[in-house]
């Protein structure tokens, strides 16, 4: 049985994640677009999580909103999943080693869970609240809650390239 | 080029670009909250250009969203360039011989120049989105050079 550790020596070892870290051109390219990726993933999450909170958009209907921004929402957490796993791909040793890899896995987890706990819950019920300005308490938990968390997961992941 | 030589000395030379490149936490902190306007201000423009397109939002109008995100937009801009400023001045004579930021600056200064003058006309007309050719190219041209803008700032670090 291997240990995390292992596992992660092993992975970034491999002749694909050698090949990746070691290359001129993939590893800045994979880099750039994690980066860059920010602003279709997080960047078009945070107008769907201001609307939430009430601070935004005040008279589109919740709905119309999450309808239009949350399909490219996917279309960037996609890139980031495909550019994220690479990375830890070939660096797998300094992320175990890296306190703000485990943060950054940390609230990545909390993200979902109050994404989940938001879609299985008052979302089901949008109906009665669609159009309320504010939104009730609890959406506007999940809306806060979330550009907190979504900031906490970028600055942990740029603060990986530091060792404190 | 060299005629920018001095400024460029000057930065690096400067008190506040020393005391970032003097500080272990300084530049990690003003880096991650240069990170964080990007994402604002880029994830304005796909918002934008995807509306420019008629992708998304299509019960209001491109000049309504615009006004909405007017603010976070100017914010965003704003927060760029004073944190960019100063990381720029902690590394200042690295950056004179860096490509990649050549680019960028060039990217960053047709951005600005853009943003004041076809990106404003389009966001604030009232007909924009019944010229899909001017609102299609308007979308182009903003990810294009904010893009690039992007693109140079992170090829800094490789090259």
């Amino acid at each position: 049985m291997m240990s995390l550790f292992e596992i992660c020596q092993y992975l970034q070892n491999t002749e694909f994640g050698t090949g990746l870290r070691e290359s001129i051109w993939m590893f800045p390219i994979v880099e750039g677009t994690h980066v860059l990726g920010l602003s279709l993933s997080v960047g078009t999450l945070l107008w769907m999580d201001l609307r939430l909170t009430g601070k935004f958009m005040k008279n589109q209907p919740i709905s119309r909103i999450s309808g239009s921004v949350l399909p490219w929402t996917l279309v960037g957490f996609t890139i980031m999943t495909i550019t994220g796993v690479l990375l830890f791909w070939c660096q797998a040793v300094k992320a175990y080693n890296s306190i703000f890899f485990k943060i950054k896995i940390a609230l990545l987890l909390l993200a979902a869970v109050n994404a989940i706990v938001y879609h299985t819950t008052i979302y089901r019920k949008m109906d009665e609240w669609d159009k309320a300005s504010p939104p009730p308490l609890q959406a506007r938990f999940a809306g806060w809650f979330s550009i907190v968390v979504w900031i906490g997961v970028i600055v942990a992941g740029r603060n990986m390239a530091y060792n404190f | 080029m060299s005629l920018l030589f001095p400024f460029f000395k000057w930065c690096d030379n400067s008190w506040i670009g020393a005391a970032i490149r003097g500080s272990k936490y300084a530049f990690p902190v003003i880096e991650a909250i240069h990170l964080l306007g990007l994402t604002v201000l880029l994830g304005i423009m796909v918002v934008i250009s995807l509306r420019l397109f008629g992708f998304i939002l299509r019960h209001e109008s491109t000049r309504e969203l615009a006004t909405d995100l007017r603010p976070f937009t100017w914010w965003s801009i704003t927060t760029m360039l004073v944190t960019g400023y100063l990381l720029f001045a902690s590394e200042a004579l690295k950056c004179y011989d860096s490509p990649s930021f050549r680019f960028k600056m060039a990217c960053l200064i047709l951005a600005l120049i853009f943003q004041v003058t076809i990106y404003h006309r389009a966001t604030t007309s009232v007909d924009v989105d019944k010229k899909p050719g001017f609102a299609r190219l308007t979308a182009i041209l903003a990810l294009v050079l904010w893009f690039g803008v992007g693109l140079g700032g992170r090829a800094i670090g490789f090259l």
